[in-house]
């Protein structure tokens, strides 16, 4: 459904240019959740924006192709974009997107805005109760104002916003920050239960790890803008083959750790990237050569993929 | 002892309320029992994990620790020694020490500190307001608090608003360092960070508690991170505390119900509980502390509620040695 292909974003700054993302390549297939992780400032955010065609100046996309449906979005002008695209095809929960809401309208004057604007043919209010149903929220909701909600609420009431006109596809950006640990396990139930019963592909964007075992079928991690590691969920977190994954995972604190793990160390600068492998300076396996090549992805099982000199 | 106390605690929080009242000309109008009669002490080197969900007032019970909050009924206590300080009446010479002694590490790093401010100027404020004056003696100061955090000399004339988030915290741990305190609120400390430097963070913070031998009192929603961090753990609904032990108990037998239910949310690496739908055993959402229900003030949302939970406050007691709970279960 999804399938980004070697895509390259920049950012010109006064300190040289950025390279957010580089040459990075991610499919999604339908009904596919899929998770894509790394620590801030990797790229993961700046992924979900070119996806949505959200890349303004100083950022340009340097290469690549965004396909969706087949279709080279980035090809479209931004008004086709934006009238077949953007939240019919695509919708989004943006990170903090609980904070989205205008504090001066209701629930359901926002969502009945998004229905309108959308040209949405049925009774909007009546929609709107349905949405809000659908992701297990009162109805009456549509008439309270956002401050009168709880965090884990506005958060629900965010997703039956981004489902408004029957999105195919929702990218979900930190879906589950901020969050209280109940209310976190509520909204992931909500977004399997989507996936289940609407059928919709999620791409989950997050840099909680735990997170991402518990919901998506293949996890791309991300690092300094490259991807270093690819597979299916059971690949990934129960065979980790990447130092980075490897550190990641043993990082999350969990009520099975004994012992509190990290990784050593900050990721680069985007402007002022060394050479051959961007993790090597943290790297406890470094060898000469990761420090003069960048390694390329390499299949290693049947959908696990890692960039890194050691396979 | 009563129930949550400690022998020789450096902070003895007793029968501490703090309550807030919401007035309309000039008449009270509603009462938010933010923290409601909670007794816990923190020993000398070591760390106690305060767990609870937002609302809980868990940092209304952190901020009263230090004295950042006035309480409206009972006792908080700073010992040092031999000698005690009321940390509610301390006032001039008296109460700038306790500031020293008493820090509190915030959970933003990004609001904390002036974005436009050097590094070493941020950590020069705090210490001259202490008395430590001259270049040199601040300089030799920062640099053994700097090996401690894990931080590079040279960002000290870095602008605050160049480093990363992980930077940007040890920056404010080191802060808090420098001034020697005896005791540390740390309030979601880690709750913003990655988890790559989550882990490097709490490292530091273990080291500060084992070998300063500084009493931490470390606020957070996550269970795991409590647990692995902590000797104690305390768990805080609606202003209550509902469960105190120490944290190999409280993860692997907990008593109270709503502990538990913290327990099944807890994250846990595992790709196989993709296939099902995590059932968590509460209900609904943490209520709004002016409007908490009677009796046992869980037991709206509890799977056992019996008909006394609804009218009968359950005491915090000893259950087994070191493990207290609140709950007509037990």
């Amino acid at each position: 459904m999804l399938s980004v292909r070697d895509l390259s974003v920049y950012f010109s700054s006064s300190r040289g240019e950025v390279k957010a993302l580089d040459g990075v390549s991610l499919d999604v297939s339908e009904g596919e959740i899929v998770g894509l992780a790394g620590e801030s400032g990797c790229g993961k955010t700046t992924l979900s924006l070119a996806v949505s065609r959200l890349i303004y100046p100083p950022g340009r996309i340097a290469s690549g192709s965004i396909l969706f449906e087949g279709n080279d979005v980035l090809k479209l002008t931004a008004t086709q974009f934006r009238e077949t695209y953007r939240w019919k095809k695509i919708a989004m929960i943006f990170q903090g997107s609980m904070n989205g809401f205008t504090p001066v309208f209701t629930i359901g004057d926002q969502i009945e805005e998004v229905l309108e604007i959308h040209r949405y043919g049925g009774d909007p209010a009546a929609r709107t109760r349905e949405l809000l149903r659908m992701v297990e929220l009162d109805p009456s909701i549509a008439e309270r104002f956002p401050h009168e909600l709880s965090g884990g609420q506005k958060q629900r009431a965010f997703i039956a916003m981004a489902l408004a006109v029957d999105p195919p596809f929702l990218i979900a950006d930190e879906p589950t920050t901020a969050l209280d640990v109940v209310t976190q396990v509520s909204i992931i139930n909500l977004l399997k239960k989507l996936r289940k019963e609407k059928h919709i592909s999620i791409l989950i964007i997050t840099h909680d790890l735990a997170l991402l075992s518990e919901i998506v079928d293949r996890a791309y991690i991300l690092y300094a803008g490259r991807m270093a590691e690819v597979g299916t969920a059971e690949e990934i977190f129960r065979d980790p083959k990447h130092p980075y994954t490897k550190g990641l995972i043993a990082s999350i604190p969990t009520l099975k750790s004994t012992k509190i793990e990290g990784i050593a160390g900050f990721m680069p600068d985007l402007a002022n990237l060394p050479p051959g492998c961007k993790f090597a300076p943290r790297c406890p396996y470094a060898m000469e050569v990761c420090t003069k090549e960048e390694p390329q992805l390499k299949g290693v099982r049947e959908a696990q993929s890692v960039a890194c000199w050691l396979y | 002892m009563p129930a949550g106390s400690i022998e020789r605690p450096v902070i003895a929080l007793d029968n501490v309320s703090v309550l807030f009242t919401k007035k309309k000309l000039l008449r009270p109008v509603s009462v938010v029992r933010a923290v409601d009669g909670a007794t816990l002490h923190v020993g000398r080197g070591e760390v106690v994990g305060l767990v609870g969900e937002s609302g809980s007032g868990k940092t209304t019970l952190g901020r009263a620790a230090i004295g950042l909050q006035r309480v409206t009924s009972g006792k908080v206590v700073f010992s040092q020694g031999e000698t005690s300080t009321d940390v509610e009446s301390a006032k001039g010479r008296d109460w700038r020490q306790l500031r020293q002694h008493l820090q509190i590490i915030f959970q933003d790093p990004f609001s904390s500190m002036d974005p436009n401010m050097r590094v070493f100027d941020v950590l020069k404020i705090p210490l001259q307001a202490h008395g430590v004056k001259g270049k040199e003696r601040i300089e030799s100061a920062v640099e053994d608090v700097f090996r401690r955090v894990g931080l590079p000399n040279d960002i000290l004339s870095s602008f605050v608003f160049q480093l990363s988030g992980g930077q940007r915290q040890r920056v404010s741990i080191a802060r808090v360092l420098l001034l020697n305190p005896d005791f540390i609120v740390a309030d979601e400390a880690v709750s913003m960070l990655d988890v790559s430097l989550k882990g490097d963070i709490l490292k530091i913070m273990r080291s500060i508690a084992d070998e300063l031998g500084v009493g931490i009192l470390f606020i957070t929603h996550e269970m795991a991170v409590a647990k692995v961090i902590s000797d104690r753990i305390a768990v805080m609904y609606l202003g209550n505390l509902v469960e105190l032990g120490p944290s190999e108990a409280i993860a692997s037998k907990p008593l109270h119900p709503y502990t538990q239910a913290l327990l099944q949310a807890s994250p846990a690496i595992d790709p196989s509980l993709r296939e099902v739908t995590r059932s968590v055993n509460v209900k609904g959402e943490i209520p709004h502390a002016s409007a908490y229900p009677s009796g046992c003030r869980f037991h709206p949302r509890c799977p056992f509620a019996m008909p006394k939970c609804s009218d009968q406050v359950p005491e915090l007691r000893e259950v087994e040695d070191g493990h207290y709970v609140s709950c007509w279960l037990y």
